[in-house]
């Protein structure tokens, strides 16, 4: 297992390495110029060309990339152009929002899916099953805008239970913000709950089908036991690496979920960073939530090895 | 109301809700409760603003915030007339016009606690000529910026400057006066003498300023940005809401109490609301589309006015805002009341004349090359006013390419004068000519360069006289219509969502939140 992971880790810096490369020069392939955007209409070439020394855009692009990658190294992200703060600082601030945003919507989505995949398996063919697959199918394609704007109108303009927007007010408590997450948790809850369900469902069969499972039901184990204990404990690896990768997604960003929701979480930061050609944080978002990413898949890996003894041979 | 806008998830209404919020209550009612109490407004803007420095950027979102924080020495009111602000009163201007010279209002107070004086004038507009495009651009025309005693300014200039108090009162990168202590690039302390100080920013949540108990205003009455100001309500939120539905569900659900930029569909649904009406300020902006003078086909003035005849500015602006309510026609760039209203070169505004435009073409010998539109989706009403001007180009002749891209590439591209022949832009209602757009001054995209343009802008520009800018702004416009530099397509309003609770509110382009309370 220490080997396992030893080269894991090993792994994660040459990813980290490819994906800082990929990552500074397909952002300077896209056109547009921070500078220029930054400045407005009335900018001069020589005001531009002025903000552009002033972050270094002038040097060229093999130096800037050997500066940016000694200066990640040092751990230190650079400094937002437009929001004239350090790059690791703006991350810091909207990685709460990020955090519990992720949560709760793969509570929720594990909390739907996984019951309702085993459900669906148990009773395969028969009416539970067909609402639940039809259930899956419709959430699998409902557009996550679509949904947040009906839950908005439903429960926070008609019942008023909810705020439209935002992560609460100035000093707002915990609470208050964690409520802000409620309705945007549930979209992102409920149209990922379709692939765990799926999943589930697809493990389950797979394992009801198994020898063990006809032997202990033809030694008399209740159908619970053999459901629960049996063949759910057996059936958990893919359950666990859809319900990991879900979570991985999801710290990239729920982008239009954020957006809908007017959440101020890494997706936002980083579409609005693009729009403004915001270098310094596109790139180190992305340094982040490809670290963030990988350590996901790292600790899946690990959870593999506690949930299924033959992997850690 | 108190705490109008503190809106908690915890319990107002129905019986989930109240189930929630006892148990927030009990987990953290002492944090709720003293929340509670304060007066604040909720205040949905469009975005996130670039800089809370109205110095260091042009955006209209920076200025629409900081002007609560920071004052000018001058300023317009509703009619578009210069008035003073932080000046005591009209600059004395001598007879040659070089010289102005400023009386500050006297125990004006700074944020810090401090009187305003010459010296914070001095030095911030100082930062203001240095850091700002319209200030770099009247530099070469500043000899010296001086303080004359505690609260007297003088401004030397080398040359005339008709516009400089148009230019000090704009508020898009605003000359706002600081605390000289304060200035610093990048600026940490915001000390102005608004009626707001700034209280904290959480960058994509909030911007709080609150309510300068030492703040000493003016005497006149209320009038566009000018006269008297007062902070009537204890706190101000800037809250970014990019997401236009948002901010429309926002507004009527009572969670925002000012609505920002909403889309024009929204109007019915503000009408049928009890939360919120629908405001429009109007005009806010115009649609302009300059053109490339420089390279391509455009660079031929016949070729440019064959374009300009073959448009009908009418079916542009409906494609755009989708409702007359929310544009006018306007053949001349200032609106009836200003003294730059003229009729000058208006018989050329709106032709829609295809065959005219066609024959044009025949004699520019235009060869087919592609009019290459350069527009972003990223503002909806461009895109829609491209498509539209593209089908009226092809009925007259013209090849057309829609160069559609997000809006930092455009930006980009319109510096290169390979890269475009037309781009669809808009811009804010400024109440002064040399204000807006950019293609009046040199070097900005266009490249717009003509005997006939130095001419009448040297005249326009060398005239001091009030009384005698008008005309010579009619032989500016006519120049403009003559040679094509670019297509004023008209005006457009802006909507706004105001809460029923909020009294007072004056729709401007640049909103403002003194003089209005919360019921």
């Amino acid at each position: 297992m220490w080997l396992t992971l030893g080269r894991r880790i090993g792994g994660l810096i040459i990813v980290m390495l490819l994906v800082a490369t990929m990552v500074f020069f397909l952002t300077r392939l896209a056109p547009g110029d921070p500078a220029a955007l930054m400045l407005g209409d009335q900018a001069t070439p020589e005001d531009v060309a002025r903000l552009r020394a002033v972050y270094g855009l002038d040097k060229p692009l093999l130096v800037q990339f050997g500066l940016w990658l000694k200066e990640v190294a040092s751990g230190n992200l650079g400094q937002s152009i437009f929001l004239q703060r350090p790059v690791t600082q703006a991350l810091a601030e909207r990685a709460e929002p990020t955090f519990f945003l992720t949560l709760f919507s793969v509570s929720i989505a594990a909390l739907i899916g996984i019951p309702a995949g085993v459900a669906s398996a148990v009773w395969r063919g028969r009416a539970v099953d067909q609402i639940v697959s039809g259930l899956a199918m419709l959430a699998a394609n409902v557009p996550s805008f679509w949904l947040g704007l009906i839950l908005i109108q439903l429960f926070a303009v008609r019942l008023g239970w909810f705020p439209v927007a935002g992560y609460g007010d100035p000093g707002a408590p915990l609470a208050d913000r964690l409520g802000h997450l409620i309705l945007p948790a549930s979209v992102l809850g409920l149209v990922n709950s379709a692939l765990i369900t799926r999943f589930t469902r697809a493990s389950m069969l797979d394992v009801l089908n198994e020898d063990y499972v006809r032997t202990a039901r033809s030694k008399g184990v209740s159908e619970a036991r053999v459901v629960l204990r049996h063949a759910f404990g057996n059936a958990l690896i893919p359950i666990i690496t859809v319900v990991g990768l879900t979570a991985a997604l999801l710290v990239g960003g729920a982008i239009v979920t954020e957006t809908v929701f007017g959440l101020p979480g890494v997706g936002n930061l980083v579409v609005s960073a693009v729009l403004r050609r915001d270098y310094p944080v596109i790139q180190g978002a992305l340094i982040v939530v490809a670290a963030v990413y990988v350590l996901i898949n790292l600790a899946i890996d690990v959870i593999y090895t506690l949930v299924d003894p033959r992997v850690r041979t | 109301m108190t705490d109008s806008g503190s809106f908690s998830w915890a319990p107002t209404r129905r019986g989930f809700g109240a189930g929630m919020g006892a148990l927030a209550a009990t987990l953290l009612g002492p944090q709720i409760a003293s929340a509670q109490g304060a007066q604040s407004a909720n205040l949905a803007m469009v975005g996130e603003p670039q800089s809370l420095d109205p110095m260091a950027s042009t955006a209209d979102l920076v200025s629409i915030i900081m002007q609560h924080v920071y004052e000018p020495l001058f300023t317009f009111d509703a009619n578009g007339a210069v008035q003073p602000m932080l000046a005591a009163e009209m600059p004395k201007i001598a007879a040659d016009g070089k010289l102005y010279t400023i009386e500050l209002r006297k125990g004006v107070k700074l944020h810090n606690g401090r009187d305003l004086d010459a010296e914070d004038v001095v030095a911030s507009l100082k930062r203001w000529v240095e850091m700002t495009p319209r200030g770099k651009a009247l530099s070469k025309s500043i000899a010296s910026i001086a303080a004359k005693g505690p609260s007297t300014v003088e401004i030397a200039l080398n040359d005339l400057q008709p516009a400089l108090l148009a230019h000090l009162a704009l508020p898009s990168g605003y000359a706002g006066i600081m605390a000289k202590e304060s200035i610093a690039n990048p600026l940490v302390e915001f000390v102005g003498t608004g009626p707001y100080k700034f209280r904290e920013r959480k960058p994509d949540q909030f911007v709080v300023l609150t309510k300068f108990d030492g703040y000493v205003s003016r005497s006149e009455p209320a009038n566009g940005y000018a006269g008297k100001k007062e902070a009537k309500i204890a706190e101000l939120r800037f809250i970014p809401a990019p997401n236009a539905n948002t901010r429309v569900e926002g507004v009527v659900a009572g969670q925002y109490h000012f609505a920002d930029q909403l889309p024009v569909e929204a109007n019915k649904k503000l009408a049928s609301s009890s939360a919120a009406k629908a405001v429009l300020t109007m005009p806010y902006g115009f649609p302009y589309f300059p053109t490339n003078t420089k390279q391509g086909p455009m660079a031929d003035l016949k070729v440019r006015q064959a374009f300009q005849m073959a448009l009908d500015e009418e079916e542009i602006l409906l494609a755009g805002f989708g409702d007359p309510k929310f544009f006018a026609l306007a053949p001349s760039h200032f609106p009836k009341g200003s003294p730059f209203n003229s009729d000058a070169g208006a018989e050329r505004y709106s032709k829609a004349d295809a065959a005219g435009a066609k024959k044009l073409l025949v004699e520019a010998k235009y060869d087919g090359a592609p009019i290459r539109i350069l527009n972003s989706k990223q503002y909806d009403f461009h895109h829609r006013m491209a498509l539209v001007m593209a089908e009226q180009l092809k009925a007259a002749g013209f090849t057309v390419t829609l160069d559609v891209v997000d809006w930092a590439t455009l930006v980009q591209r319109r510096g290169d004068p390979a890269l475009w022949d037309v781009y669809i832009t808009h811009s804010a209602f400024f109440p002064e000519p040399m204000l807006s757009p950019p293609q009046l001054g040199d070097g900005a995209p266009g490249w717009w360069k003509t005997p006939a343009k130095d001419a009448a802008l040297a005249a326009f520009n060398g005239e001091p006289d009030p009384a005698k800018r008008g005309p010579l702004w009619a032989k500016v416009q006519q120049v403009v219509y003559d040679e094509v530099p670019y297509i004023r397509a008209g005006n457009f309003g802006s909507l706004a969502g105001v809460s029923s609770k909020m009294k007072g509110y004056t729709p401007m382009p640049f909103p403002a939140f003194w003089n209005v309370e919360l019921n």
